[in-house]
């Protein structure tokens, strides 16, 4: 465990490490630890070397920055030459990112043409001897596999697998810069931000809505409101996203977004295979159905037995005077 | 030009079951088309009747996954290609990126490779860029709209979590599509019959000319999920109900 690289995301507002970020970094810190080794991070645009030297404070000893404003948010082929030229530059055993749309395309690629192991959707990574067994969930989180990788491993981790590295004495970090020429198959045009883009994957509470609301009138007056009076962000099952009465994106289970809340909430979702895979990880899970056999109930923290149209009222007014 | 598409066959519903040895047991689930595949077969047909190619669609898997193959052939592909060899029965992402790589080339002047997201067993979506880069090809993945498409280039929309990201993209490319960039056909009767006897062609590594690609992770152990803590239901009226389930999530540090 000579070496563990994390690749390092920033923060919307500044150029320190974000959530997930300090999750790897805190990881890694702990197996570099165990293994007398180093932790390093590579970083990528217009503040890489800002953000390599704010994750100082997080355990890391070492940055391979490479500076740009088109690394902002750089191409596939951009964003490998990077990663590979920091690999070329140490001796890594490791390399961790985010498991985000965008980071499985670049690992999976660098894992490609580095003809290494790669890893997608982690949950755990632990050494054994000379090699690493990594955690993921499969098969909607039905079958927990233990994967086997004896040379170095590209892992992209879900969120929440790590607890967060706190802020302790800043280390130096020591700077590599990286300089690499940049070619690519594939040309930016255009960035904008998803109409009605619903961040779920980001929310502490999310609150859907399934076919036991009996209408999309129904739905739409009532799980919108219950997630404001929780503060949270409304999902769906597949069934009323395929009746058309709610937007795909914000479908919930297998064929959807998988979520890990502290708190979910399913209101009239009778639980199918393909709807628990998106959700069961959750932390604490409510379940509010009028049928007491409905699968819901069986990965329920908390189950309500009752029509949704009488308990939801009531549980906004009830989460609005304990305000 | 021929467009591919790589299409895996999945049990419908995930609840599997985990043999003894630590294999996946589908045992008695309807095997189906991955959901991402089907937007990806609809795509490449919708871009095939544009430009005038032809659809081959390809598969590493066993002689079972022939009834999936020609629900693609009755949806409109033109050409299928099983590969099927007792080598590739637990290979990595990797390995089978190698053998897909091999089969396209034998196919030859290929300018698109079309896939869906992730097959939704597996759930990894890394196959799409490690078949681009055994190719050498560009990769786009999670692609939500293809506006244009000709001979070198291709025009698409990338639907990632939070944003859209307008691509030019450089032929030949593999991209991997998302649900709702169309609505996959329904296959016609009439071409259902046509293909019900279709045999797929089939080929093994050798026959293409490979030595089994060795894995770069194995997977040692598969056990179910951690049991949940059991559930309370929450006794009373319904008034009751709203009160003790608030004040348990206040306990518990949810709200």
């Amino acid at each position: 465990m000579n070496e563990i690289m994390v690749i390092a995301a920033r923060a919307a507002d500044a150029p320190v490490p974000d959530a997930q970020t300090r999750e790897l970094l805190g990881h890694g810190r702990a197996l570099a630890d165990a293994a007398g080794g180093v932790l390093s991070v590579i970083a990528w645009g217009p503040d890489a070397a800002a953000l390599a030297r704010a994750c100082g404070a997080y355990g890391a000893d070492r940055g391979y920055v490479c500076d740009g404003e088109q690394l902002a948010a750089p191409t596939t082929d951009m964003a490998v030459a990077v990663l590979r030229a920091a690999v070329a530059a140490g001796a890594p055993r490791l390399i961790m990112s985010a498991a985000s749309f965008r980071m499985r395309d670049i690992t999976a690629a660098l894992a490609a043409d580095l003809a290494c192991g790669h890893i997608a959707g982690a949950t755990d990574i632990r050494p054994d001897g000379d090699q690493l067994l990594v955690t993921r969930p499969s098969h909607g989180g039905n079958v927990i596999n233990t994967v086997a990788c004896a040379g170095l491993a590209v892992v992209a981790v879900r969120k929440q697998s790590f607890a967060e590295a706190s802020p302790g004495a800043a280390r130096a970090v020591a700077l590599v810069t990286l300089d690499v020429p940049m070619t690519s198959r594939t040309r930016v045009i255009a960035r904008r931000p998803r109409a009605g883009a619903v961040n779920l994957g980001d929310a502490a509470i999310v609150v859907s809505g399934g076919r036991g609301l009996g209408s999309p009138e129904h739905y739409h007056a009532l799980i919108p409101r219950l997630a404001a009076a929780f503060g949270g962000a409304w999902g769906a099952s597949r069934a009323i996203v395929d009746a058309g009465w709610v937007p795909y994106d914000h479908q919930v289970g297998q064929t959807g977004k998988t979520v890990t809340p502290k708190l979910y909430v399913a209101c009239g979702i009778s639980g199918a295979i393909q709807h628990l895979a998106g959700m069961r990880s959750s932390r604490v899970i409510v379940a509010i159905n009028k049928d007491a056999a409905a699968p819901i109930f069986r990965v329920a923290t908390y189950g309500i037995v009752g029509d949704v149209h009488e308990i939801i009222p009531l549980l906004i007014a009830e989460l609005e005077s304990r305000r | 030009m021929n467009l591919v598409v790589c299409l895996k066959q999945v049990p419908q519903q995930n609840n599997v079951r985990i043999g003894a040895d630590h294999t996946i047991d589908a045992g008695g689930i309807e095997p189906i088309i991955s959901l991402f595949d089907e937007y990806a077969i609809e795509e490449a047909l919708v871009w095939a009747e544009r430009i005038g190619a032809n659809v081959t669609v390809v598969s590493i898997g066993d002689p079972s996954w022939s009834d999936s193959m020609r629900r693609a052939l009755a949806m409109g592909a033109t050409d299928a290609l099983l590969i099927h060899d007792a080598a590739c029965a637990e290979l990595d992402t990797h390995a089978t990126a190698q053998i897909a790589a091999a089969a396209i080339r034998r196919i030859g002047d290929v300018g698109l490779v079309f896939c869906g997201r992730n097959s939704t067993d597996d759930e990894t979506g890394a196959f799409v860029p490690a078949l681009a880069r055994a190719l050498g090809w560009a990769q786009a993945t999670y692609v939500g709209a293809i506006q244009q498409l000709d001979a070198t280039v291709a025009q698409l929309e990338r639907h990632l979590e939070d944003e859209v990201e307008q691509l030019e993209v450089q032929l030949p490319a593999v991209l991997s599509v998302v649900k709702g960039i169309n609505e996959p056909r329904y296959p016609s009767l009439v071409r259902i019959r046509r293909v019900a006897r279709a045999v797929i062609p089939t080929l093994t590594l050798a026959d293409l000319g490979m030595a089994p690609p060795v894995p770069a992770t194995r997977v040692v152990q598969r056990v179910p999920p951690a049991a949940r803590p059991a559930s309370e239901i929450l006794a009373g009226d319904a008034a009751t109900q709203v009160r003790a389930l608030v004040d348990r999530l206040r306990d518990a540090q949810v709200l």
